[in-house]
């Protein structure tokens, strides 16, 4: 089974990089053939091509929510956002691109698409290349979920 | 108007939150549209190595890293005094326009065009890719995919990279092209071309043969009538890569033109306490507050604003559909909102043809890349980002690190113009504080036309295009709140 993990955020945008850091960490960790690790700083259409041939993707992003504790980590199956946009208008939503790309008789989708969101209140709007302590204790926690979601597809030579 | 000093929602910066502000009667006085402004860039980048800059920029932006990548590429060529050779400039001028075709592409089938295509009264449902597939077929679906796929292959092949280009170097670029490479990309053009010409027949048959779709773009609550700005070659015609600034007025004519390293002369931002964005405008006319006509500095850029401060396209389609679009809509300058769609085909169909010419270019495959740099400087680069005029500037100290660093992005480039065309929107649907569902729509139509960027790269939940309008009454007190997707 092929699997990408894709790092989404801006790692010159402090908090809103986590996803990235994440992936780094993870990068250090996992080595196996059927892992494919990747950062994107993009979202949408070019999300959807980045995921394209894998019969799993996880993604590890930032997610802004209203009620979320900062740093808090969630295991979040992609089924159960309504809507995802990358916060720019001028892209459709991975959910939309991933509509569009069925319709089209894209076959090459995902069957598990599973994202590991790191909560946060608020995106920073400020250049920075540092996290803020509470996220940057999340790190490690992602790191853990991002593992156990591999689970049965590693094994422990695959861990360095 | 009653100038508002202290206001609730001073400085509360949101994606797409609009502020409408109603006078005695209930109509609309005044209109703001918040957006996020990132900041501390000046900070973060000093210090740094300047031959950085080209990758630290292009991730500024999830939408235009190839315009950021290349105005920080121009800025450094300047900075360190130095001319790239013809074949580097040909290649970064190829790569720029297959990011002009995949940006265009997006931005009509998926994000403008769904209003037109589809139809503005459509439920906000319908309007999206999906409902302008169900119009005009599945297979057309497939071309879109695939035209805008060939867009990144192009870019991603001279660039190294498909979304952050690492090719720029002060100078020249770091990787030429071989010889498959160049067939690969030509027969990519050759199809973008066909593509880009039915797309314009696309919009010829569904908007144009509408009578009441060129009443919608010809209707006065999206007509502006400020200055407009773009790169023009010698010949006045539109360039997307290099060039000098052209700012013409109200019926066309040439106002100023400028090279880019005088831009501080010809431009000023003006600032307002209730956002950190700016607001550009021309230092000869000045600073006028929100108001259009020749006696305000404000302009714009964008598709629309470069036809209209250009004199044609270099390439023959292009420039005889810029003909017609200027004819179909009462001749220089078109100050319809809505044109800038119509525009932004003209440009596709332009970017295919100069790719084209382009590849066939025989210096294309030259390994005459790279000149050697000179001593660091001050310099400036300018290019047309897909949505308009993007300006980097930078002080480099004697061991070439950053020592000051400002961009202007083509957003900013727009805000004064973006806001006025909220405000009349708003206007034509708002009366006596009677306002109707149809707002969010209307207004939305306004701004989405300048494909604006909302400088931000990640996920937030809930999702959708999210937009809230706030309308507050004579007395600055909120009245009502309309939201979609907030």
């Amino acid at each position: 089974m092929k699997t990408i993990i894709l790092g989404v955020g801006n790692q010159i945008l402090g908090d809103d990089g986590v996803g990235i850091h994440v992936v780094n960490a993870l990068k250090e960790k996992i080595q196996s053939p059927d892992i494919t690790i990747e950062e994107a700083v993009t979202g949408g259409m070019n999300l959807l091509e980045l995921l394209l041939g894998y019969d799993k993707a996880i993604i590890v992003d930032a997610v802004k929510t209203e009620n979320g504790v900062n740093g808090e980590v969630k295991r979040i199956p992609l089924g159960n956002f309504s809507t995802m946009h990358s916060c720019n208008p001028h892209d459709v939503s991975l959910i939309e691109a991933i509509e569009m790309a069925k319709k089209m008789g894209e076959e090459r989708i995902p069957k598990e698409i599973i994202v590991i969101g790191v909560l946060m209140k608020e995106i920073p709007c400020e250049f920075g290349e540092k996290l803020s302590s509470k996220i940057a204790a999340a790190v490690p926690k992602a790191v853990d979920m991002t593992l156990s979601e591999l689970g049965k597809n590693l094994s422990k030579n695959n861990l360095t | 108007m009653k100038t508002i000093t202290i206001d609730p929602i001073t400085r509360l910066e949101g994606h797409g939150k609009i502020s409408i502000f109603l006078d005695g009667k209930g109509d609309v006085e005044n209109a703001y549209l918040q957006i996020p402004e990132l900041r501390g860039f000046e900070r973060f980048a000093q210090g740094r190595r300047a031959e950085d800059m080209p990758q630290i920029t292009s991730r500024i932006c999830g939408v235009c890293p190839v315009a950021h990548h290349f105005a920080s590429t121009k800025a450094l060529d300047a900075a360190f005094n130095v001319d790239p050779p013809s074949a580097a400039k040909k290649l970064r001028e190829l790569m720029y326009c297959g990011y002009f075709i995949y940006d265009h592409i997006l931005h009509f089938y998926y994000l403008g065009g769904p209003d037109f295509v589809v139809g503005p009264d459509a439920p906000a449902a319908k309007r999206n890719v999906l409902g302008v597939i169900e119009k005009a077929g599945v297979d057309i679906g497939k071309e879109v995919i695939k035209h805008r796929a060939y867009g990144q292959k192009i870019t991603a092949i001279l660039g190294g990279k498909a979304t952050h280009p690492v090719c720029g170097l002060p100078g020249g670029v770091s990787k030429g092209l071989n010889k498959d490479e160049v067939k690969d990309i030509e027969k990519m053009t050759k199809s973008c071309i066909e593509f880009a010409k039915f797309s314009l027949k696309l919009f010829g048959d569904i908007v144009l043969a509408n009578k009441g779709y060129v009443d919608l773009i010809l209707s006065d609550p999206y007509q502006l009538k400020t200055y407009n700005m773009g790169l023009v070659d010698k010949n006045n015609k539109v360039n997307f890569y290099d060039g000098k600034i052209r700012v013409t007025d109200q019926q066309g004519k040439e106002k100023v033109k400028f090279d880019v390293k005088d831009y501080t002369k010809h431009v000023a931002e003006h600032v307002e306490e209730w956002t950190y964005i700016k607001f550009p405008y021309l230092k000869s006319i000045g600073w006028n507050g929100m108001t259009d006509g020749k006696d305000s500095g404000i302009y714009r850029v964008g598709p629309l604003g470069r036809l209209n401060a250009a004199e044609g396209m270099a390439t023959p389609l292009a420039d005889k559909e810029y003909k017609k679009m200027f004819e179909t809509l009462g001749g220089k300058a078109v100050n319809s909102t809505l044109a800038f769609h119509w525009a932004r085909l003209i440009e596709l169909l332009y970017a295919t043809e100069r790719a084209m010419e382009l590849i066939k270019d025989p210096e294309i495959t030259s390994t005459k890349i790279r000149n050697p740099v000179g001593k660091p400087g001050e310099g400036i680069g300018v290019t047309e980002a897909a949505r308009g005029t993007l300006i980097h500037h930078y002080k480099l100290d004697k061991n070439g690190l950053i020592d000051k660093a400002n961009l202007i992005v083509a957003t900013t480039n727009n805000s004064g113009a973006i806001n006025m065309s909220i405000r009349d929107a708003a206007k034509g649907i708002i009366k006596k504080g009677k306002v109707n569902d149809g707002l969010l729509n209307m207004v939305e139509m306004a701004f989405r036309a300048y494909d604006p960027c909302f400088a931000c790269a990640t996920h937030t939940l809930p999702g959708g295009m999210p937009l809230e309008v706030n309308i507050y009454n004579s007395e600055r007190k909120l009245y009502k709140t309309l939201r979609q997707n907030v």
